[in-house]
Order: structure tokens, then C-alpha cells, then sequence
């Protein structure tokens, strides 16, 4: 009887875990006691025009966190998301406007590029962490010959759209969610979803089943440039020139937002929303020193403090007996 | 079909097919026999003195050895074991060890470097194993406190390297910088840590299966952290003796993030650990470095250099895979 009782929580189907939701919901508070704080600093920072200005700056990280996301579903890693973003953005900066079929087919080149990566890596069963370091240096030689210095503009609509104000929502908000809600529906309403999930946690049973893990890495990794297109174009629309160099820290806090948002090294996790969560908060940390008059040398040194105490916070939650 | 399985099926038992198997345990030949070519090639192309070369290659040589040897340590324990705080630790190294030295002396300014080395390593430790971070998020927030506590000492830094120090981190031997001599020796000393100690092979064998170390009564823990240790301790000391080299500034390290990863598996280590390499660091930062120097005596430019560098690394890494995949 008292076994029975013991048992009853998961016999009666209803697996809560406290513990499991407060590790997951720790970026999300971390984020939120972020924007407390600014509010406390500044009393405009929540309103409308207050978090166009703290979070415009976010949306290319969080973009380059949903292109990362794609491949450590895999159980990959990419470390030329940085490079990647740079690339798409001096491209943008110096022939979006004048010369924009050259822009398009570049994109629709590095699409391909990135396919073939995870072509390379799925046919000669080399790590991802190689290849993707080698395609590094490859991005970073192609920006620096298409803008050797930092230059070029944006296309007015595109600083148009990102400074947009959209009714209720401000326009970093709105992209997050959009953002997050396409990466959502494309790893869990679509069919094929389900199979870029099982690639990273069972790709044998994936290919038993009779599909194919090349099609499915890929698909992956050509969406993981597609969202690094759109990353470097946002960045180009906020920044408004092109810097082959600038974003190269883009790669690891990407890495970092994924992390923090639930994704696991290992593969088989998609979590659009934890890692736009997790961008979301390591980008706020800039913004937030300045309200607070704190030196831009220490801002990194803050990242890296808010990375370690959620996911040590997380790992303590968990560890945590009942 | 792989070009190895056709060449296996071409070499006869005896004599050749000895050289395939020498080859197979020793991978670092192909990171040598590359950078062979490549100084070959600076010769005939550049008809110039192919003494100076190496001798121009082997002054840089030293800080991205050192930091490949600790970056080879982390990566041999495996699990993706790496270490991302490596090049923001050798930019705060450089600047707080310049400082220190000039103001307090060579001693507490070498002393201090390893202390920043020391206290990045602790902290990677604990975060990776009291916190269970993973290595690649734990190492990199690290980094970035480190890489802050740099820009904090590089505001207003005004020291100048020691006199004594210079003459010693450019010194030369003949035509062979002093310090890639001592970088020759601290090769064999770590190689000789790895294979031929205890606890060398424990690093190994935590790399290779660690719940099977674990049940066999290695101290996992401990091996792991020693790792860490090590890779701070050398990234530390790397950065002070590049400072001396170059003016400290505060991308010092930034080429060092990708390249002590590279040199690593250029050299015929394993990425996912337990098989290290260590003559092959020094065949891979040979290779990098006269690949510059190559790219540079064909006055290809800086940014295309990135382009073959990169392509280079894909290439020579998809054919060794296919090489050591059986």
C-alpha cells in the first residue's frame, strides 16, 4: 500500500519535477531580474522605447544562438558561427544595396557551403569541431577581401525594419518571438523535425529506420546558415556598416546561449526558446553596465559571471534533494 | 573506396606494408613531411636563404608550442574536454607580467603570470567539476572574466619589458632561438609525462573511457584537474614571453584560440581524446607557421592567407581521418 502510494505521481502520469522546472526557468529569471534592475537604474528602461534601445543590439546574437542551436542538436559544434555572421554582414554592407544579385548569390552560396560541411563531416566521419574550424578561417578570408577595412552601409529598409515600431510589442521583442516560434515550428510541428531531433540522440536508429542521417545533417546545417544570414543582415541593420572582425565573439556566446537555454553537447535537445532566452540575457548584460555606469572593459568579465551562476545555479537546483 | 584501403590492398606484407603500420602509430610524420613541403617550397620559390626561414618561422614558434601542450592535455582527457580561456589568459598574462616585471622584477613578474595562470585553471576546474558546466561554456566564461581583468590592466599600461628578459626570450644559438630550444625540451619533457608516467597514461586513459578509469580506481578527478592546470600554467607563462616578443595589446591572444586547437590535431592528437601526440604539436605549429610564412613570401594577402590556412586545415585533417579510420 505504501509502496503503491509512493509510486503514485508517475503511475498517475503526472511527473513534476520542481526542481527540473526551476533549472529550467533559471536563464528566463536571470533575464528577468536583469530588466528589474535597468527598470530600478532607469524608470523608462521598460517602456516601449526603453527596450527597443536595451535589446536592438540582442537580435543578431540571438539569431546566430538559433543558427548554432541547428548544429548541437546534432551533437556537433560550429565554431565559425562568428566568422560566418561577419561574412553575411560585410557582404550586406558592400553589395546588398548596390549590387544585390551578387549579395544573393553569395548567401545562397554559403547555404550550399554549409551543406556541404555537413556533407564532409557525415560522409568521412571527421568531428564537426575540425571542419567547422577549418570553414572558420575560410569565412574570415572571404570578409576581410570583400571589405579588408570596416565600411559599407545598410540598406535603408533594412535600418527602417529593425527600428520599426511595430503596435504594443517593440521590435526586438517581436523578432525574438517570431524567431524563436519559426525555429520551434520547424523542429517540432514538422515531420521532418522529429528526425533532426532523434539525429542527435540516436542517428543509428535514425538510419535503421531508413532515412537518411546525410539528408538530415544537411538539412541542419543549411539551416544553421540561414539563420546565420539573417544574423549577420541584423547586424548590419544595427550596426550599419560591415566588420569582417567585429562579431567573431559571436561563435562561444552563441554556444553559451544554447547551453544556458538546455541544449546539451550530446544532441537530440531543440531548444529555440531557452537559447533565444539565453541570448537574450548574456546580450542585456552590455547594456545593463552602461545604465549602471560600469567600465565596457568589464562587460565580458559580466557575461562570464551571469554563464557560470545560472549554469552552476542549475546544476545546484538539480542536485538538490527533496 | 579510401585512398588507405586502395593503398592497403597494394602493399605487400613485409617491408612496406612495416612502414604503413610505423606510419599509422606515429601520425605526427604527416604533420612533419607537410611542413617539409612547405619549407621546400619557400626555398624554391623565394630562392632565398631556407636557413632564415626556419630560423623566422622557429622565433614563433615557442608560445604557440607551449600553449598547444596544454591544450593537448586538456583535449586528451577527452569528452569535449578543451580549453577556450587560453588566449584571454595570455593577454592578461602578458600585460600583468610586463607590469610586475618592470616595476618588481623578472622573478615576481613570472611568478605573478603563472599566479593568473593558476587562478584561471582553479577556476575552470571548479566550474567544470563542482558545477558540472561543460568544458567549452565553463572554459570560455572564464575567459571572459580573464579576457575583462586584461582590458582592466591595459588601461593606462605604460611598462617596458626588462632589459635582461628581452635579451633572453629573443636570444639565439647559432641560428636557433634559445627559447624554441627550451620548447624542443619541454616537448620531450611532456611527452615523456604522457607516455612513460603514470600519471600520463591516466590522463590517457580518462580520455580513452573514463567510467572504465574510473572503476579501475584512477582518481579522475584529480587527472582531470592536472590537465587544467597544466594548460594554464603554459598559456600563462606563453603570454608573458609573447608579451616580451611583441608589445602587449589586447588581441595578443585572439590568434591563439583557434590555432592551439588546430596545432593539436594538425599533430595527430584525437579531438574527442585519450590518443595525444606530442612531437606532432611541433609538427603542426611548424606547419602553420611556415604556411604563413609561405603565403606571405607569395605576397598573398593577409586575408586570403585565412582562406588556404583554413582550407589547408580541412584538407590535411579529411585525409588523415581517412587514414586512421579502419
Amino acid at each position: 500500500m505504501t509502496r503503491a502510494l509512493r509510486l503514485s505521481p508517475r503511475a498517475t502520469g503526472i511527473p513534476f519535477d520542481w526542481r527540473e522546472v526551476l533549472s529550467g526557468s533559471l536563464p528566463a529569471m536571470a533575464f528577468a531580474g536583469m530588466l528589474i534592475w535597468a527598470q530600478a537604474l532607469e524608470p523608462a528602461a521598460l517602456s516601449y522605447d526603453g527596450l527597443q534601445l536595451l535589446l536592438l543590439s540582442a537580435v543578431p546574437l540571438l539569431l546566430a544562438s538559433l543558427s548554432q542551436m541547428f548544429v548541437i542538436m546534432l551533437g556537433d559544434i560550429d565554431l565559425g558561427t562568428g566568422y560566418l555572421v561577419g561574412l553575411v554582414n560585410v557582404v550586406t554592407a558592400r553589395y546588398l544595396v548596390g549590387d544585390p544579385l551578387i549579395a544573393l548569390a553569395i548567401f545562397v552560396g554559403l547555404i550550399a557551403a554549409y551543406s556541404a560541411q555537413a556533407a564532409l563531416i557525415q560522409t568521412r566521419r571527421i568531428p564537426s569541431i575540425i571542419v567547422t574550424l577549418g570553414s572558420s578561417f575560410i569565412w574570415l578570408g572571404l570578409g576581410l577581401i570583400i571589405l579588408p577595412l570596416p565600411g559599407g552601409k545598410a540598406p535603408g529598409w533594412l535600418t527602417d525594419l529593425l527600428n520599426a515600431s511595430p503596435p504594443i510589442v517593440p521590435m526586438p521583442i517581436l523578432i525574438a518571438v517570431v524567431s524563436a516560434a519559426v525555429a520551434y515550428a520547424i523542429t517540432y510541428a514538422l515531420p521532418y523535425g522529429a528526425l533532426m531531433r532523434g539525429a542527435g540522440s540516436n542517428a543509428d536508429a535514425i538510419a535503421r529506420a531508413g532515412w537518411s542521417m546525410l539528408k538530415v545533417r544537411m538539412t541542419c546545417y543549411a539551416l544553421a546558415a540561414l539563420f546565420g544570414l539573417f544574423a549577420g543582415i541584423a547586424l548590419t541593420g544595427i550596426t550599419a556598416s560591415g566588420d569582417a572582425q567585429a562579431s567573431a565573439n559571436y561563435t562561444l556566446l552563441a554556444i553559451a546561449s544554447v547551453i544556458l537555454g538546455g541544449g546539451e553537447f550530446s544532441g537530440g535537445r531543440s531548444v529555440p526558446i531557452g537559447a533565444t532566452i539565453g541570448a537574450l540575457a548574456i546580450a542585456l548584460v552590455g547594456p545593463l553596465l552602461g545604465l549602471m555606469d560600469v567600465s565596457s572593459d568589464y562587460q565580458t568579465g559580466a557575461q562570464g559571471l551571469v554563464l557560470l551562476v545560472v549554469l552552476a545555479g542549475r546544476a545546484l537546483t538539480r542536485r538538490v534533494e527533496l | 573506396m579510401t585512398a588507405r584501403a586502395i593503398a592497403a590492398r597494394r602493399l605487400p606484407p613485409g617491408g612496406l606494408g612495416h612502414a604503413r603500420d610505423w606510419l599509422e602509430e606515429h601520425p605526427w610524420i604527416w604533420s612533419f613531411m607537410a611542413a617539409l613541403l612547405l619549407w621546400i617550397a619557400i626555398g624554391v620559390i623565394a630562392g632565398r636563404g631556407v636557413g632564415g626561414t626556419l630560423t623566422s618561422a622557429l622565433r614563433f614558434a615557442p608560445f604557440l608550442i607551449l600553449v598547444g601542450i596544454g591544450q593537448m592535455f586538456v583535449i586528451t582527457t577527452g569528452y569535449g574536454a578543451i580549453d577556450l580561456s587560453v588566449p584571454f589568459l595570455m593577454t592578461l598574462t602578458a600585460f600583468v607580467g610586463i607590469d610586475v616585471m618592470d616595476h618588481h622584477g623578472v622573478a615576481l613578474g613570472l611568478a605573478a603570470s603563472l599566479g593568473c595562470g593558476l587562478a584561471v585553471a582553479v577556476a575552470n576546474v571548479v566550474a567544470i567539476e563542482l558545477f558540472a558546466v561543460p568544458p567549452i561554456v565553463a572554459t570560455l566564461a572564464v575567459g571572459l572574466m580573464a579576457q575583462s581583468a586584461g582590458n582592466v590592466r591595459a588601461s593606462g599600461f605604460g611598462a617596458q619589458v626588462p632589459d635582461g628578459f628581452q635579451s633572453f626570450v629573443t636570444a639565439e644559438v647559432g641560428p636557433f632561438p634559445l627559447l624554441a630550444l627550451l620548447c624542443i625540451a619541454a616537448a620531450g619533457l611532456a611527452g615523456f609525462v604522457l607516455h612513460r608516467t603514470a600519471f600520463g597514461r591516466g590522463v590517457q586513459a580518462i580520455g580513452q573511457n573514463r567510467r572504465a578509469a574510473d572503476l579501475a580506481g584512477l582518481r579522475v578527478n584529480r587527472l582531470l584537474a592536472s590537465a587544467y592546470l597544466i594548460s594554464g600554467l603554459l598559456a600563462g607563462l606563453s603570454g608573458v614571453l609573447l608579451g616580451a616578443q611583441v608589445t602587449p595589446s589586447l588581441d595578443l591572444g585572439d590568434p591563439y584560440l583557434l590555432d592551439s586547437i588546430a596545432v593539436v590535431v594538425l599533430g595527430g592528437s584525437l579531438i574527442q581524446g585519450g590518443r595525444s601526440n606530442v612531437p606532432g604539436v611541433w609538427g603542426g605549429t611548424l606547419f602553420l607557421l611556415l604556411l604563413v610564412t609561405l603565403l606571405g613570401v607569395l605576397d598573398i594577402s593577409l586575408a586570403a592567407q585565412n582562406i588556404v590556412k583554413g582550407a589547408l586545415i580541412i584538407i590535411v585533417l579529411a585525409l588523415a581521418s581517412s587514414q586512421s579510420a579502419t
